[in-house]
C-alpha cells in the first residue's frame, strides 16, 4: 500500500517533468522563427529588422545560448512564476493568460455543471424505464450526439441558432462599447454570449455521464435494498434520487474529474468556433504567429489544470470510498 | 494464413447479423464513404485543385454542391477529401493499433520491470491533455499528412496497449502458451504465432475505435489551421469556409460549410457507432462463454 502511494506521487512528479520538458523543447524545434515572421512570409524580403537588430533580439531573449542553459533559466523563471514575455503581444505571458483564463473557466465549469445535471436526470430516467421505448430513443440519441466532435456541434449551433435564427450573438464573450444600466443587464449579456459555447461543450460531454448514470443506476436498482424500499411504499422520487443515486455517484465523481482533460480540448475548439476570448482561442492565435512563450504558457496552464483535476479525483475517491 | 482469414470472414458475417439497425446503417454509410474515396476520379467531373467555374456558385448542375471562393467544385473537394480522412484514419490505426498492441503484449508477457515502466508511461500518456499536446506537436512537426499520422499515433497507442496488456495477462497463463515457451519458443515467435492471432478481434476493435478518433483529431487540427494546407481534408474546407469574412451574413455557408460538415459528421459518427456496436457484440460473447 505504502509503495503504491509512493508510485502515485512519483507518477505525478514525472508527468509534470515531462510536461515541462516537452513544453521547453518543442517550441524551440518548431519550424519557423519569430524573426522570420516579423519580416514577412517566405520568399518576400522586406526587412523590418536588420541583421544587427536580429542579433540584438536573439541575445536579449537569450536565444543564442546553448540549450541546457536555456533550460536552466526556464526552470528558474518558472519556479518564480514567470512564464516569459510574449513576442507578439509584447507583455508578460502570465498577465495575458490571467485576462483570458476566467472565460475558459466559465465555459468549462458551466458545461461541467450542466452536463452533470442533465446527464444525471436523463440517465436516471433511462435506468428507471430500462428497455422501454423511451429508454431506447434516449440511448440512441445521446450516443449519436456524444460521438459528434465538439467543433462540429458548435458549427451547427452557430449556423442555426446564431446566423440563421439570430437568437444569440455570433462571436465574442460580451458586447463591446455598450453601457449597462445595471449589473444584471451585464450578466444577461455575458450569459447570452456564453450560452452557445457552453451548450456545445455540454452536448459533447453529456453522453458519457448519461451512460455512466444509466448503467450504474440500473445495477443499483436491482439490488435487494431498493426492492425493500419499494415494498415499504417509499416514494419513487425518494428511492430514485436518494437511495439509488447516492450509491451510483461515486464512479460519476471520478469520471467527471478525469473528463476534464477532454473538456479542455473541447473548450479550445468551441472557443475557436465562437471566437470566444478564452485560452483556447489565444492558443490558436499564438500558434499561428509562432509566439513561443505564449504557447508554452497556455500549454503549461492547461496541463496543470488537468493534473490538478486528476489529483483531486484520486484524493476524493479515497475520501469517499474507505476501501481504497 | 488462409485458415486465419476464413475464420474471421465467418466471424465478421455473424457480427454483421447480430448488429442493431443503427449499427447496420453505420456500416452502410461507412462503406459508401469508402467507395466515394476509392472511386473519386470516376464520380467527379471537375478538378479538385483548379478552379472550374465562377466563385461561390450555389449548388446547381453541373456543380451539384456549388463552388468555393476560388471556384473549385465542392463535390470534387469532398470526394478527394474523403481520401485524406481515410488515409489518416487507416495510417494511424495501423501504426498506433499494431504498435500499441505489440507494446501491450510485450509488457504483459515479460512482466516485471518492463511492464511497470510501460504501465507508468501509459498512465502518463493518458493523463496528458490530448488536444493541447497535439496542437503543440503538430505545430512543431509541421503539418504534412505523414507528420499528422505520426503525431496522432504517438498519442493514441496507450489505449490499445492497456487493453491488450490485460488480455495478454490472462492469455499467457494458458497451457499451450506455457508449453510452447518451455519448448523454447522465443518472444517474437510467440507474439507472431500465438498472441497476435488470438488477440486479433480485440486488436481489430481497438483499431476501428482509433480510426474514428484519428479522423476526428485530424479534422480538429485542420479546423484550427494546423492541417496540411495542400491536403484539402474536410477539416480544412471547413476552416477555409469559417475564416471567410462574413460567411454568416451571406448564403454561402449553405453549401460551402454545410456539405463538408454533413460528410464529416456522417463518417465520424458512423465509425464511432460501428466500433461501439462491435465492442458490445464481442463483449456479450465473452460473457456468454
Amino acid at each position: 500500500m505504502k509503495l503504491k502511494k509512493k508510485e502515485k506521487i512519483f507518477e505525478y512528479i514525472f508527468t509534470l517533468f515531462i510536461i515541462i520538458t516537452l513544453n521547453f523543447a518543442l517550441p524551440r524545434m518548431m519550424p519557423g522563427d519569430p524573426f522570420l515572421h516579423n519580416t514577412g512570409g517566405e520568399g518576400e524580403v522586406f526587412t523590418t529588422h536588420t541583421v544587427e537588430q536580429i542579433q540584438y533580439y536573439r541575445e536579449y531573449y537569450g536565444l543564442d545560448k546553448p540549450l541546457y542553459i536555456q533550460y536552466g533559466t526556464y526552470l528558474k523563471e518558472l519556479a518564480k512564476g514567470d512564464l516569459g514575455y510574449s513576442y507578439y503581444y509584447k507583455t508578460d505571458v502570465l498577465s495575458i493568460i490571467y485576462k483570458r483564463f476566467p472565460w475558459t473557466i466559465l465555459l468549462v465549469f458551466s458545461a461541467l455543471g450542466f452536463s452533470i445535471i442533465f446527464g444525471t436526470i436523463l440517465g436516471s430516467i433511462s435506468a428507471w424505464y430500462r428497455n422501454s421505448w423511451q429508454d431506447q430513443i434516449l440511448y440512441i440519441l445521446l450516443i449519436i450526439i456524444s460521438e459528434i466532435p465538439a467543433f462540429l456541434i458548435g458549427i451547427f449551433l452557430l449556423v442555426v441558432l446564431a446566423a440563421a435564427l439570430n437568437f444569440f450573438p455570433l462571436a465574442g464573450s460580451i458586447s463591446h462599447f455598450r453601457d449597462y444600466s445595471s449589473n444584471f443587464e451585464k450578466i444577461i449579456d455575458i450569459a447570452q454570449h456564453a450560452f452557445l459555447p457552453v451548450m456545445t461543450l455540454t452536448l459533447a460531454r453529456i453522453g458519457g455521464i448519461y451512460l455512466l448514470v444509466r448503467n450504474s443506476l440500473s445495477t443499483v436498482l436491482n439490488k435487494d435494498y431498493v426492492r425493500t424500499a419499494k415494498a415499504k411504499g417509499l416514494k419513487e422520487v425518494r428511492i430514485k434520487y436518494i437511495y439509488a443515486l447516492g450509491n451510483a455517484l461515486l464512479p460519476l465523481l471520478t469520471r467527471v474529474s478525469l473528463q476534464l482533460g477532454a473538456m479542455i480540448g473541447g473548450a479550445i475548439l468551441a472557443e475557436s468556433v465562437f471566437a470566444y476570448p478564452g485560452l483556447g482561442l489565444l492558443m490558436r492565435n499564438a500558434v499561428s504567429v509562432r509566439d513561443y512563450p505564449l504557447i508554452q504558457g497556455i500549454f503549461l496552464i492547461l496541463a496543470l489544470m488537468v493534473m490538478i483535476a486528476n489529483l483531486t479525483a484520486d484524493l476524493l475517491y479515497k475520501k469517499i470510498d474507505p476501501r481504497v | 494464413m488462409s485458415n486465419f482469414i476464413i475464420k474471421y470472414k465467418k466471424k465478421s458475417v455473424t457480427i454483421l447479423n447480430e448488429m442493431s439497425a443503427v449499427g447496420k446503417l453505420a456500416v452502410i454509410i461507412f462503406f459508401v464513404l469508402i467507395l466515394m474515396a476509392l472511386f473519386a476520379p470516376f464520380i467527379t467531373w471537375f478538378s479538385h485543385v483548379n478552379s472550374s467555374g465562377t466563385a461561390l456558385l450555389p449548388p446547381e448542375y453541373p456543380h451539384i454542391m456549388g463552388t468555393n471562393d476560388l471556384g473549385v467544385d465542392i463535390w470534387s473537394l469532398i470526394c478527394y477529401g474523403a481520401r485524406i480522412s481515410i488515409i489518416i484514419g487507416l495510417g494511424t490505426s495501423l501504426l498506433a493499433g499494431l504498435g500499441g498492441s505489440i507494446i501491450g503484449i510485450i509488457a504483459g508477457y515479460k512482466g516485471g520491470i518492463v511492464e511497470r515502466i510501460v504501465m507508468r508511461f501509459i498512465d502518463i500518456m493518458i493523463a496528458l491533455p490530448r488536444l493541447p499536446v497535439m496542437i503543440v506537436l503538430a505545430a512543431f512537426f509541421g503539418p504534412s499528412i505523414f507528420n499528422i499520422i505520426l503525431v496522432l499515433s504517438l498519442f493514441s497507442w496507450a489505449g490499445p496497449a492497456r487493453i491488450i496488456r490485460s488480455a495478454t495477462l490472462s492469455l499467457k497463463e494458458q497451457d499451450y502458451i506455457k508449453m510452447a515457451s518451455h519448448y523454447g519458443a522465443g518472444t517474437i515467435y510467440l507474439i507472431k504465432k500465438h498472441f497476435i492471432p488470438e488477440l486479433f478481434p480485440l486488436i481489430a476493435v481497438s483499431m476501428i475505435r482509433l480510426m474514428g478518433r484519428a479522423i476526428v483529431a485530424e479534422a480538429s487540427l485542420a479546423f484550427l489551421g494546423l492541417g496540411d494546407p495542400t491536403s484539402g481534408s474536410w477539416g480544412l474546407i471547413i476552416n477555409h469556409a469559417i475564416s471567410f469574412q462574413g460567411i454568416y451574413f451571406t448564403p454561402f455557408w449553405k453549401w460551402w460549410l454545410l456539405y463538408p460538415w454533413i460528410f464529416l459528421t456522417l463518417l465520424v459518427t458512423s465509425l464511432a457507432l460501428l466500433s461501439r456496436e462491435i465492442e458490445k457484440i464481442s463483449d456479450t460473447r465473452i460473457i456468454n462463454k
